[in-house]
């Protein structure tokens, strides 16, 4: 790769990242929504398992990873439909531009309005359960790692069903076994640290999983969505 | 226009499904060059053009920009513009931020420029508007303003004029004759007959239908 080329990439990785962030500010229902189907489902557990403020403190953090999996798993349909819809995404893939950088500053904005809000939101919701200021650290060290992994994984599932018309189920079958190791080990931190042991281990995983997501994702994007549109 | 520039097609295949669109299909275009592609509905038109532009790959054959494939040319994205049904514009940004975005794509920041264009295309008063406000016509004209701004050198047009009133139609026409001029390279496909005496001049046509194997294929068994 030439210097030329790898500055054109750059600025092009930049310009994305600038769009996609004033789209989503002209387009707040995008990051709302999570939001509010957060809200709703973790505020729905204390009225059907009592009040029990020990008992909450316990599967709270839990509740919170099962309700963040759910809400962006249901916000990945979003992701490419407009971009497809209105032919942006055709628009990007004329000759060799690099469609897996265009994903990659997608992605990493949608994390940041959707990942990152989200656990801030959980923490705050948790806080209210009363548990320790260790283990909401934990929690959110947990939320911000696995978030990456979800949406980046996400975006591939989102990739692949772009051109079909009502693809919520399809991707949730399709991105669904490759989340529920990144819950396993994200909703078992919290758990480690409630009951006194070392979450080290399975924060390390976390960040191996979100790491391995920036490096192979964007490509898996790419790949799916030149595949699909044809 | 000092740079030669030339596009080349070389035994082009297309298959969707069972039919063969077009096989064999080879073509070459220089500067000043208008190819007008022809042929009945699902002749794949469109789908040649999404083939040029590297959207689609052929099933065989290949498409060279300067002697090098396109997916090996450094300079063939922003060498190319194509002008699709699907207009690339976002309904929720005003009509100069969808511009100024595809400018800067293009490695160009030239806001005088801009308003030129948009004048140039007789819609410098939609500018502050959002894109969904916009009629047919109106976003029609925008996405050619994509065209005119972007210092690319191959247009691809799949029915440019749908949609277009009889005067935007003169004024789109000119602009193409005006590109040509300077020294940029035309492939597109339109229905109707083409109106400027000097666009009807150049133009070279390309009929899809005549390379339709598949079909006259699949009509013999029939037979």
């Amino acid at each position: 790769m030439t210097a030329k080329q790898s500055t054109s990439h750059f600025s092009s990785f930049t310009l994305f990242l600038r769009r996609e962030c004033f789209l989503l500010w002209n387009n707040q229902e995008n990051v709302i929504q999570p939001l509010f189907f957060f809200l709703i489902t973790i505020s729905l557990f204390p009225f059907s398992l009592g009040s029990d403020p020990e008992l909450l403190k316990i599967i709270m953090p839990s509740i919170a990873w099962v309700a963040i999996v759910l809400a962006i798993m249901m916000s990945l349909n979003s992701l490419f439909r407009d971009d497809f819809e209105d032919g942006s995404l055709e628009q990007w893939l004329i000759g060799n531009r690099s469609l897996a950088l265009i994903a990659l500053a997608k992605i990493m904005v949608y994390w940041l309005f959707n990942g990152v809000f989200l656990a801030i939101l959980a923490c705050i919701v948790c806080l209210s359960t009363n548990i320790s200021f260790e283990q909401i650290k934990v929690l959110f060290a947990s939320l911000l790692l696995g978030t990456i992994s979800l949406q980046l994984i996400g975006g591939i599932g989102a990739a692949l069903t772009v051109t079909i018309q009502r693809s919520g189920l399809l991707i949730a079958i399709i991105v669904m076994p490759l989340f529920i190791p990144i819950l396993i080990f994200g909703a078992g931190a919290v758990t480690r640290s409630i009951a006194g042991e070392s979450v080290a281990g399975a924060l390390y995983t976390l960040a191996t999983l979100a790491v391995l997501s920036i490096t192979f994702a964007p490509f898996g994007i790419s790949f799916a969505l030149r595949n699909t549109i044809e | 226009m000092s740079v030669k520039n030339h596009l080349s097609l070389e035994s082009i295949r297309c298959v969707r499904g069972d039919n063969t669109l077009f096989s064999e299909l080879s073509i070459d275009a220089e500067n000043g060059d208008l190819l007008r592609i022809r042929g009945e509905n699902g002749s794949g038109k469109t789908s040649l053009l999404r083939i040029i532009a590297g959207i689609a790959l052929a099933d065989a054959g290949k498409v060279l920009w300067n002697k090098k494939t396109i997916q090996e040319s450094d300079s063939f994205a922003t060498d190319i513009a194509y002008l699709a049904h699907r207009d690339g514009i976002k309904s929720e940004l005003t009509a100069i931020e969808n511009l100024k975005f595809y400018q800067q794509l293009y490695n160009q920041n030239d806001t005088e420029k801009l308003m030129n264009v948009l004048d140039a295309l007789d819609i410098s008063h939609i500018y502050p508007l959002p894109a969904r406000q916009l009629s047919f016509g109106q976003r029609r004209r925008l996405g050619f303003a994509r065209l005119l701004l972007s210092s690319t050198k191959l247009w691809l047009l799949d029915e440019p004029f749908t949609g277009i009133d009889v005067s935007g139609r003169e004024l789109l026409e000119q602009h193409c004759v005006d590109f040509l001029n300077q020294g940029g390279m035309i492939v597109m496909t339109h229905h109707a007959e083409l109106e400027h005496s000097e666009l009807i001049q150049r133009e070279q046509s390309v009929d899809l239908t005549s390379l339709n194997i598949g079909r006259f294929q699949s009509e013999m068994e029939t037979i």
